[in-house]
């Protein structure tokens, strides 16, 4: 009796033991995506990014690790218009992992969820390492959040249908939050529309088109070619014919040629994180934004 | 009355036509194929070389007791590339990959050079395999190691290490076969392959059976090589730690070419090839890395060897070969553009007997290489390397002598197309 009900016992726990694994094993390939991830799916969802904020999005050193997690992932968000060219296709096809190929119900581009801008007419290398789909760097506009957020929460009620309820929840908390942070980033940025910038690669495209600020120039010669004194020239002539406000600056590009562009001419150079965990203060997606307001408004 | 027809008949066609081309070309080809077009992508690679040594005595020199001294192109099986001195265009390497449908992809590199067109590598993986299993089937190099599942124009230098191209030729092992990989479940990177080949690989196998006066060897039965692989990793911080585990075992047959009076030396037996190898890439920002790689391999061969004596004719004994070499490598990214390494590869061991006898063998192949790199772009590269080769030998009267060369290479890798992906 005793070892019957032993073996009853331990048959249920062993049964039981996939129950305890249901969270959706979600990976995505960078950290601002892994936030909204766990805005939207909270509890029931464990979110890995694989690159870190850190590092250049474009040229992610491709670990063995990655394969590994992509390998027990239920579902796997990128950012897509080719961001992860680079560095993504043999990970995956190395994965074995048919729920997250290209083309399954697992593999998600977020891409897909916005309107890209500078889509080029005509694609040539000659013009350097440029983006055909249009610039990639969608999500540092900060409306961009809340499209992105639905179509993460409409993909996490494809996948785990009894989360739904929970999904909804969290998206609709997630929106009203971000809607107070937008206009209040509204407001604090106002002040700064029509302001002239520079920046060094075409990352916060996005950013200054929405709030009325307007690009002069990129230190960068061309996308992924670093500058020429030439180039450099040429900028500071149109430095010295214009008001430029300031000059943002990845943290991951060397800034040399933004520093002496900002010491020479006295215009401020503003790093600004690129994504989530670039800078320290950019713990998630609201602080984030928050660090680049604050750094934009407290030049 | 019919004749009032036909004048409408016209007008209404010559009206209608432009109507019916003017639609044609706004809906464009109704058959049009273009957005299945593979990627695509070719890659140059071309060099420049300076050596000490004229072409055709660089090109007599081997690694004693290394591959089976037949009266063949002996450079031609340890490098496949920068062999001439002066201009070099070492091959066009054209590539086309695709998903084939919800179950295939399909990958194929071609090479074209003046030798001719060369497959090197043509293959389908599955794409829908359950529990991280995966099934590669066709032409493809074998992932043996570190080094020999890379295509040329991914090694961090101009050659391949030295030990790789003793045991498996200057191409690598690029065979027709099948591999079932698995990828383990766990956090840690880790995994386990074999592949089934077909065993034609002429410096470690082979599978042509011959015939002697007075004896007679068979072919081997395809598949002749079993090649076992276990690959993990793991990060610590900003390092990575990529460690392999490989073996490959199979059937060996030399035969000698019985027209040339120069092809002395046949055999027939087996080979085992052993491997470890070990990456530590340390990354400081997303630029500069600094990496350490090195791979150690030995070989053991066990079998029937044929020599032709001068007096006797073809004599048979029984052969048994112990051979090691390792190299390794230190590259540092320094910028965006700016790479340099160094390498060193060494055979320590080379011990061969034949009916028990030590065969005299020189031991302690060196060869050191350095080289630094300008990467205008991730699709363009120029390579400078210095190599002090004090591995090859000659044969002078009977007697191997080292004969170091000095080489300096300049060689330019350019890719257009379809954008490459970089594997770790």
């Amino acid at each position: 009796m005793n070892t019957r009900k032993l073996i009853v016992i331990l048959a249920a726990f062993v049964l039981a033991l996939p129950l305890l694994a249901t969270k959706l094993q979600v990976v995505t390939t960078y950290p601002y995506i892994a936030g909204l991830v766990e805005h939207v799916g909270g509890e029931r969802v464990t979110v890995h990014a694989l690159a870190g904020g850190q590092w250049d999005p474009h040229t992610i050193m491709a670990k063995p690790s990655f394969i590994a997690k992509l390998r027990r992932a239920d579902l796997l968000v990128i950012n897509g218009a080719q961001l992860e060219i680079g560095w993504l296709p043999p990970l995956l096809s190395q994965a074995n992992n048919p729920k997250v190929n290209v083309g399954s119900r697992g593999m998600m581009d977020l891409s897909r969820s916005v309107k890209l801008i500078d889509v080029p007419d005509s694609v040539s290398r000659a013009h350097g390492d440029i983006h055909p789909d249009g610039n990639p760097h969608y999500y540092l506009d900060p409306h961009n959040m809340l499209p992105l957020a639905e179509a993460i929460a409409a993909k996490l009620c494809e996948l785990d249908g009894p989360g739904s309820t929970i999904y909804r929840k969290n998206l609709s908390d997630f929106q009203s939050k971000w809607k107070a942070k937008l206009a209040e980033w509204e407001k604090r940025l106002a002040g700064l529309k029509d302001a002239l910038v520079i920046e060094y690669h075409k990352n916060y495209d996005y950013l200054l088109r929405r709030y009325g600020l307007r690009l002069l120039g990129t230190v960068e010669l061309l996308p992924g070619i670093p500058p020429t004194s030439k180039h450099i020239q040429e900028l500071e002539g149109k430095i010295t014919e214009s008001k430029v406000r300031f000059i943002l600056q990845d943290i991951y590009n060397s800034d040399e040629a933004s520093r002496h562009l900002a010491a020479k001419h006295g215009v401020p150079m503003i790093k600004l994180p690129h994504d989530v965990g670039a800078v320290r203060e950019a713990e998630g997606v609201f602080s984030m934004f928050d660090e680049i307001v604050r750094r934009l408004t407290h030049e | 009355m019919k004749l009032i027809f036909l004048p409408i008949i016209l007008i209404t066609g010559i009206l209608a036509a432009p109507v019916r081309l003017h639609g044609q070309e706004s809906t464009g080809n109704p058959f049009a194929q273009a957005k299945f077009v593979p990627d695509i992508s070719l890659i140059l690679d071309s060099s420049f070389v300076i050596r000490d040594l004229d072409d055709e005595w660089f090109t007599s020199l081997w690694l004693p007791g290394f591959s089976h001294a037949g009266t063949e192109d002996r450079a031609a099986e340890l490098n496949e590339t920068n062999v001439e001195k002066g201009f070099n265009l070492n091959y066009a390497e054209l590539s086309l990959a695709s998903v084939v449908d919800p179950y295939f992809d399909l990958f194929a590199v071609f090479h074209l050079s003046n030798e001719g067109f060369a497959i090197e590598e043509a293959y389908f993986t599955t794409r829908r395999l359950p529990a991280g299993l995966q099934v590669r089937g066709g032409k493809f190099l074998s992932q043996f190691g570190r080094v020999n599942g890379q295509h040329a124009h991914y090694w961090d230098f101009a050659s391949a290490p030295l030990i790789q191209s003793a045991f498996f030729g200057g191409g690598g092992m690029g065979e027709l076969g099948a591999r079932l990989s698995w990828v383990a479940p766990l956090d840690v990177y880790l995994q386990l392959a074999v592949e089934v080949l077909q065993g034609d690989n002429g410096m470690s196998f082979g599978r042509g059976g011959f015939e002697l006066p007075g004896v007679s060897v068979d072919d081997v039965q395809a598949p002749g090589l079993v090649i076992a692989t276990a690959k993990s990793s793991f990060d610590a911080g900003n390092l990575t730690v990529l460690a392999g585990l490989s073996n490959a075992s199979g059937r060996a047959r030399l035969s000698p070419d019985l027209e040339d009076k120069n092809s002395t030396m046949a055999f027939a037996g087996t080979s085992k090839v052993f491997g470890a190898d070990l990456t530590l890439k340390y990354l400081f920002d997303s630029v500069r890395y600094l990496s350490l790689q090195t791979e150690v391999m030995s070989r053991s061969t066990r079998g029937d060897r044929y020599d032709l004596d001068a007096v006797d004719g073809w004599l048979g004994r029984e052969q048994r070969g112990r051979q090691a070499g390792m190299y390794t490598q230190v590259v540092a990214r320094l910028t965006k553009r700016l790479r340099l390494g160094a390498r060193l590869d060494l055979i320590w061991k080379n011990d061969v007997r034949c009916a028990g006898i030590r065969q005299d063998l020189p031991e302690n192949l060196a060869r050191y290489t350095a080289m630094g790199e300008w990467n205008p772009t991730e699709f363009s590269r120029l390579r400078l390397q210095y190599t002090f080769d004090r591995s090859r030998h000659a044969q002078v009267y009977g007697i191997w002598q080292r004969e170091p060369v000095h080489e300096l290479a300049l060689q330019v890798n350019i890719t257009i197309g379809a954008h490459g992906a970089h594997a770790f």
